[in-house]
């Protein structure tokens, strides 16, 4: 018998007095941090490392700060890769109210019960213990901290039990995992951190207006030009001519090209202006000269009462990606007349006649439909999806650009967290917010990262680099 | 002593160069079931810096939530030696022109100069992923033209050629030390550098003059008749539809002077 028996070398009770000590001594002398504890999207089971995670729980729990004397000397370390912090923190927790207040709910999330469960790589069986690699909030300093190690045994079995977890931790290394804890506090640490991208959305949008400028009814005009042959090998577009007539005014038209499995033909042709005096005997002659194609042909229709040209009364504005489309009304006899609209900057630049109709005796209405007006707010963390492209985001900044203009200004939008890019002209939802907004355009560079200077590189590089054969690393 | 000032800013140039190559590299993180999580462009600042500065701009707010943000890339030049391999004579020259004058130009001087791409990252699979989209191009060496000296337009193939490349993965140790994970690219640029850009003292013959005497002895006789020969106009532009034509001109003369080519006028 090595243990003197007359002497309890810790009863529960004993342990359990200490316990409630620590407890105590910890409420009253520790600060409130916030455990965050890693969701897994991913690992790999080769190079054996995790590759995608999310932080959206968090607990409060009371720690005493061992390094009270604050940061080591020297943490803020000067790299080839800039700034890099060093900050090692050490906290105490009591070993009970771990497991008494955090673990049951890490259970929950470990068996599957909540949404971003680890997978494959699971640690259902380790909630009884704080995590390495998960976070703390340091709210001194407002700094994000990640645990590197455990310790369990210190002070070594006292009473014959550990009673405490030491946390070794040092400031989290960044790399776009998701922060969305729902606590301002915490999620804003990294508000301005990670590849973020600028969305330029359309703040107010006004609807275009545009009236027929005249209609045939004196002298015949074209109607439409009828494409016969569309042609290939255009590298870019080719002059419509159209033959004037007699006595009158020159119609005039522009092709539209299309491009399948890399080659280009004339998809059709549109007229600008359908001119005056022409007859149907003999009919005008349709020229589809340049471009670098050739074999494209068509014919012109020659009709009466039919409109000769449009103007447009007010550009509008928030018309990005797909044109608007054009409503002309009909005549009372005859065909109505059909058109496109052509956008330019997010306006309407200018209408051409696809078929003029025939039979007009006034000039009729035309409507062009409206652009889409942005709506709500965005909340920070919400995700974005692209109703068009799908690709989603998480919004970092929502800012009304009342600089650039106060009458309509534009909406500025920071996202992170991408899963591609973005198209102009499509529409964007809020998961949380519905808040729903057209972009303008959309800005991959990293937005207000002082290290990147990939942008500034390419602009210097553009005056002084000759990539006639294309940069094989990727065009701006 | 060895010369004027000039600066043709060729060795900033490579610089800008190389680090072009590098600065539209994407990585991708996805989830288990395949769909991207995330597309990040990973950010490159060329290394050195003055300290001040990252300060102010990394931590422009003091209390600094993170560590740092990764992956990064980061290149800097670390050597510049003489490649007597491509050596040209060194009083050779060549003709160029500036748009308005004609230049001459020493042949340059050809130089290797070191580059060192770091690629620092979080995980295993990013620097992965960056490192085979870079290595392909790679033959083992990448043509850039480079518009060395801009004030002719000298455009130069420098190629850059990958030499060597290293990782270090810091996985061992206690567990109160981070893994560290780089790679180490090193390039050498083959690039040229370029010496004064002097006036030069022929060109293109924008006048010819030729006088006739009253006899066959240019000791006694004088100049008579100037026969002048410019072209139609000096500057003459295809795209301002010049017909590249010429003036004639004859001066006759009774002051018995004659010409000094030397100091330019009638003597």
């Amino acid at each position: 018998m090595a243990l003197n028996p007359f002497f309890l070398q810790g009863s529960s009770n004993e342990q359990f007095l200490i316990q409630d000590l620590i407890n105590e001594q910890l409420k009253i002398y520790g600060i409130e941090v916030y455990y965050l504890p890693r969701k897994i999207f991913k690992t790999d089971d080769i190079i054996r490392e995790i590759q995608s995670s999310k932080f959206d729980d968090l607990f409060l729990i009371e720690a005493y700060l061992n390094n009270y004397d604050g940061y080591a000397p020297g943490s803020d370390l000067m790299t080839k890769f800039g700034l890099k912090l060093q900050n090692e923190i050490s906290l105490t927790i009591s070993r009970e109210r771990y497991e008494e207040f955090i673990a049951p709910f890490l259970e929950g999330i470990s068996s599957g019960i909540r949404e971003g469960r680890i997978t494959e790589y699971d640690f259902a069986d380790l909630i009884t213990r704080p995590k390495e690699g998960d976070l703390i909030y340091f709210p001194l300093g407002e700094r994000l901290f990640e645990i590197k190690r455990v310790e369990s045994e210190k002070p070594f079995y006292q009473l014959g039990k550990n009673y405490v977890f030491e946390l070794n931790c040092e400031l989290y290394e960044y790399e776009n995992e998701l922060i969305d804890t729902a606590i301002e506090e915490v999620d804003n640490t990294v508000e301005d951190e990670g590849y973020i991208t600028t969305l330029r959305l359309v703040g107010a949008a006004i609807t275009a207006t545009a009236s027929a400028a005249g209609i045939s009814t004196s002298s015949p005009s074209i109607g439409s030009i009828v494409l016969t042959e569309d042609g290939y090998g255009y590298t870019s577009t080719p002059t419509v001519t159209i033959s004037s007539p007699t006595s009158g005014a020159t119609a005039t038209a522009v092709a539209i090209t299309t491009s399948v499995g890399n080659v280009q033909s004339v998809k059709e042709i549109r007229l600008t202006n359908a001119g005056s005096g022409y007859t149907s005997n003999p009919p005008p002659t349709v020229t589809i000269s340049g471009g670098g194609g050739s074999g494209a042909a068509a014919t012109a229709i020659v009709v009466s009462g039919g409109i000769l040209s449009f103007s447009v009364t007010n550009a509008g504005r928030g018309y990005y990606g797909t044109a608007p489309t054009v409503t002309i009304a009909g005549p009372s006899v005859g065909q109505t007349a059909t058109a496109k609209a052509v956008i330019s900057d997010g306006e309407l630049d200018s209408i051409q006649i696809i078929n003029a109709g025939y039979g007009y005796t006034a000039i009729p209405t035309v409507t062009i439909s409206s652009p889409v007006t942005g709506i709500g707010t965005f909340v920070y963390n919400e995700e974005i999806v692209g109703q068009s492209s799908g690709v989603t985001a998480r919004i970092r900044n929502f800012k009304r650009r009342t600089d650039i203009s106060t009458l309509y200004p534009p909406i500025d939008v920071q996202v992170a967290l991408n899963t591609g890019n973005f198209s102009v002209g499509e529409t964007i939802v809020g998961g949380t917010s519905s808040a729903t907004y057209v972009i303008e355009s959309y800005n991959r560079e990293s937005y207000d990262n002082p290290y990147d200077v990939n942008e500034e590189i390419q602009t210097e590089a553009d005056g002084i680099l000759d990539f006639t054969e294309s940069n094989p690393f990727g065009e701006y | 002593m060895l010369g004027t000032y000039f600066y043709h800013e060729i060795i900033r140039k490579t610089i800008i160069g190389f680090g072009t190559l590098f600065n539209d590299v994407y990585i991708r993180h996805s989830k288990d079931n395949g769909n991207v999580l995330d597309e990040t462009k990973v950010g490159i600042s060329y290394g050195p810096m003055q300290k001040f500065l990252t300060k102010i701009q990394e931590q422009a707010e003091l209390n600094k939530s993170i560590a740092i943000t990764l992956p990064r890339m980061s290149f800097e030049m670390v050597s510049i030696q003489y490649d007597p391999t491509r050596k040209a004579g060194i009083t050779q020259t060549f003709k160029a022109s500036d748009g308005n004058n004609l230049k001459k130009v020493y042949m340059p001087v050809p130089y290797n100069i070191g580059f060192e791409l770091n690629i620092f990252s979080k995980l295993n699979d990013d620097a992965l992923q960056i490192v085979e989209q870079i290595l392909p191009f790679f033959q083992p060496s990448f043509n850039l033209t480079i518009d060395l000296v801009s004030s002719i337009g000298e455009k130069r193939d420098v190629p850059i050629i990958l030499d060597s490349i290293d990782f270090q993965d810091d996985y061992e140790g206690d567990f109160n030390t981070r893994r560290a994970l780089i790679y180490t690219l090193r390039f050498t640029a083959k690039t040229y550098l370029f010496g004064p850009i002097s006036e030069t003292t022929d060109g293109l013959i924008r006048k010819v003059q030729a006088d006739v005497y009253s006899g066959t002895n240019t000791q006694t006789a004088k100049r008579e008749m100037r026969y002048t020969v410019t072209p139609d106009p000096i500057n003459a532009d295809p795209a301002a539809g010049d017909d590249f034509g010429f003036s004639e001109s004859w001066e006759f003369f009774t002051d018995s002077k004659s010409y000094s080519p030397t100091q330019q006028e009638d003597i």
